[in-house]
């Protein structure tokens, strides 16, 4: 469950807000697509989404915690139940493909055996297990989404947040990618996905958020993703 | 090696400088010492004996330097109770009078008789004294004592001030060294720590490798110091009351570490040990340090 009222963020330094005044609401289980045109607020607001920053005022509600005045150690409890996948990946380039993956659970104090595991199968579900050893520098764009795409998603996320997921893969595998998401719907977890594809929207129709100029231009509900758990059950 | 949970720490100049600082550290350590001992023997050698000067022109001075030497025997507390031989008064004079061959003096000038009384309490000496013989001089060394004592004290604050401004340098090296490393590593600090690292997972691993560098460090520092260490127990060796090491060749490694720790055995104790610490107090600041700029840092991230 995501709940921000009347929440504005302006970072520091910054003489305005970029985030103003957002009200929204997103049930457990429910999936979103974040879109809007280039300086909208999209990355913004998935900042805030992942706790990179707290709101400058408004109130935020994330899986059932109140944000703004949430101590540390709730935070860093929050952070462990977000997967996020960022645009430029954010993977750590000393460590190799397979600890970058095994971050998530290390993390939460997962036994190494059980880490190995989890993190071999989503390796191996997203094709890139045969890279566990090298370090992020020597993959390709795809590989190293696809490395923080299994990043976020080893942890089974109660909340995933994704900016451009899919901008460097291939059609088939940003096709599995929806898959994927569609299955974490059905387990419970939310989704919000920020994209410029439309060719990506217009394939799973869902119920979008569309920022213009830091404020909710629209919410636009329609036929995709977000329903079809209710279809299916 | 453990699995990576956090960034670890890039070393940098680390073990370098901490090899350097515990050099430092040792050698006014070695210094100390040498003050404390001096000090101390100053002020124990003062505080416990009184110069009695009797003049020459006392009347039957034979006897009555005789009957106050019985009275000082009987006196509680003094251990020892010496008459100069006129040589040694002469030795003490010779500052203002000049040596002097002849054993009977100067012409027309007749010397003091002196006597050094030992004591291990503080009696009332100059009563007594002056009871037997009041023209007898009691110079109380209690008060050079106290004088020699102060000007110890003083060179022990000195050289204290000297080993904490180390360590203080000690700490700030470390802290800087830290502190560029996580600049560094910035991304992957705040990658960690938004996937939900806690703060002391994150400034433990840090702070324990910087431990692990300072203890290098620290022993490297420890080997440099070894040779300015064993040369200055070799030069106390005439000094200390205990079996001379030999100085026939050793063989093998066994007689000759055997060798050089008895050389060292010069030494006062406490200052081996101090140096013997030095590698983990290193450590212990160089872990100290590490966490207290980490945390500190980590307090930006929300």
């Amino acid at each position: 469950m995501i709940r921000l009222l009347n929440v504005s963020m302006m970072p520091p330094g910054v003489g305005q807000p970029v985030l103003r005044n957002l009200t929204l609401s997103v049930p457990q289980g429910e999936f979103r697509w974040l879109l809007g045109p280039s300086g909208a607020g999209k990355s913004s607001l998935l900042r805030l989404l992942t706790l990179e920053t707290r709101p400058s005022a408004g109130q935020m509600d994330l899986l059932g915690v109140s944000v703004s005045h949430a101590s540390r150690a709730t935070l860093r409890n929050l952070r462990r139940r977000i997967g996020f996948v960022p645009q430029d990946y954010r993977l750590i380039g000393e460590w190799t493909v397979f600890d970058n993956v095994a971050l998530p659970l290390r993390l939460r104090g997962a036994s190494e055996r059980d880490t190995r595991r989890e993190a071999f199968a989503v390796l191996e579900w997203l094709d890139v297990a045969h890279l566990a050893d090298k370090r992020p520098g020597a993959l390709s764009g795809g590989e190293q989404q696809r490395t923080a795409i299994a990043r976020a998603l080893i942890g089974r996320p109660e909340l995933l947040l994704a900016d451009e997921p899919t901008n460097a893969l291939e059609d088939a595998q940003a096709r599995r990618l929806l898959t994927t998401f569609q299955e974490l719907i059905e387990m419970g977890t939310t989704v919000i996905v920020a994209t410029h594809n439309e060719a990506l929207v217009r394939e799973a129709p869902a119920a979008s958020i569309i920022l213009q100029d830091g404020t909710i231009a629209n919410t636009d509900i329609q036929n995709g993703i977000s329903t079809r758990r209710a279809e299916r059950s | 090696m453990s699995a990576p949970v956090s960034p670890g720490l890039r070393s940098g100049s680390l073990p370098l400088l901490v090899a350097l600082m515990t050099l430092l550290a040792g050698l006014s350590l070695a210094g100390l010492a040498g003050v404390q001992t001096l000090a101390e023997s100053w002020s124990g050698a003062a505080r416990n004996a009184t110069t009695i000067e009797i003049p020459s022109d006392t009347p039957q001075l034979a006897d009555h330097t005789h009957t106050l030497v019985q009275t000082l025997n009987k006196t509680p507390n003094v251990t020892a109770v010496r008459e100069l031989s006129t040589k040694e008064v002469q030795t003490l004079l010779a500052p203002w009078l000049g040596q002097v061959s002849d054993s009977a003096g100067l012409p027309g000038l007749s010397l003091p008789v002196v006597l050094i009384v030992a004591h291990t309490g503080t009696p009332d000496l100059g009563t007594i004294v002056h009871n037997v013989l009041p023209e007898a001089v009691v110079e109380e060394d209690r008060r050079w004592g106290e004088r020699l004592n102060g000007l110890g004290s003083s060179l022990i604050a000195c050289a204290w001030l000297a080993v904490s401004l180390i360590a203080a340098i000690a700490v700030l090296s470390v802290g800087m060294t830290v502190r560029r490393s996580v600049m560094a590593q910035r991304k992957a600090v705040e990658i960690v720590h938004f996937l939900g690292a806690g703060d002391l997972t994150i400034s433990s691993r840090i702070a324990g490798r910087a431990a692990l560098l300072s203890l290098a460090g620290g022993f490297v520092g420890l080997l440099l110091l070894s040779p300015v260490i064993t040369m200055l127990a070799r030069k106390l060796t005439p000094f200390s009351h205990g079996t001379p090491p030999t100085d026939s060749p050793a063989n093998t490694w066994d007689a000759l570490i055997a060798a050089w720790w008895s050389t060292l055995h010069v030494l006062p104790r406490i200052l081996l040990e101090e140096l013997g610490a030095l590698p983990l107090i290193a450590a212990c600041l160089g872990w100290l340090t590490a966490q207290t700029v980490v945390l500190a840092w980590l307090r930006r991230l929300p």
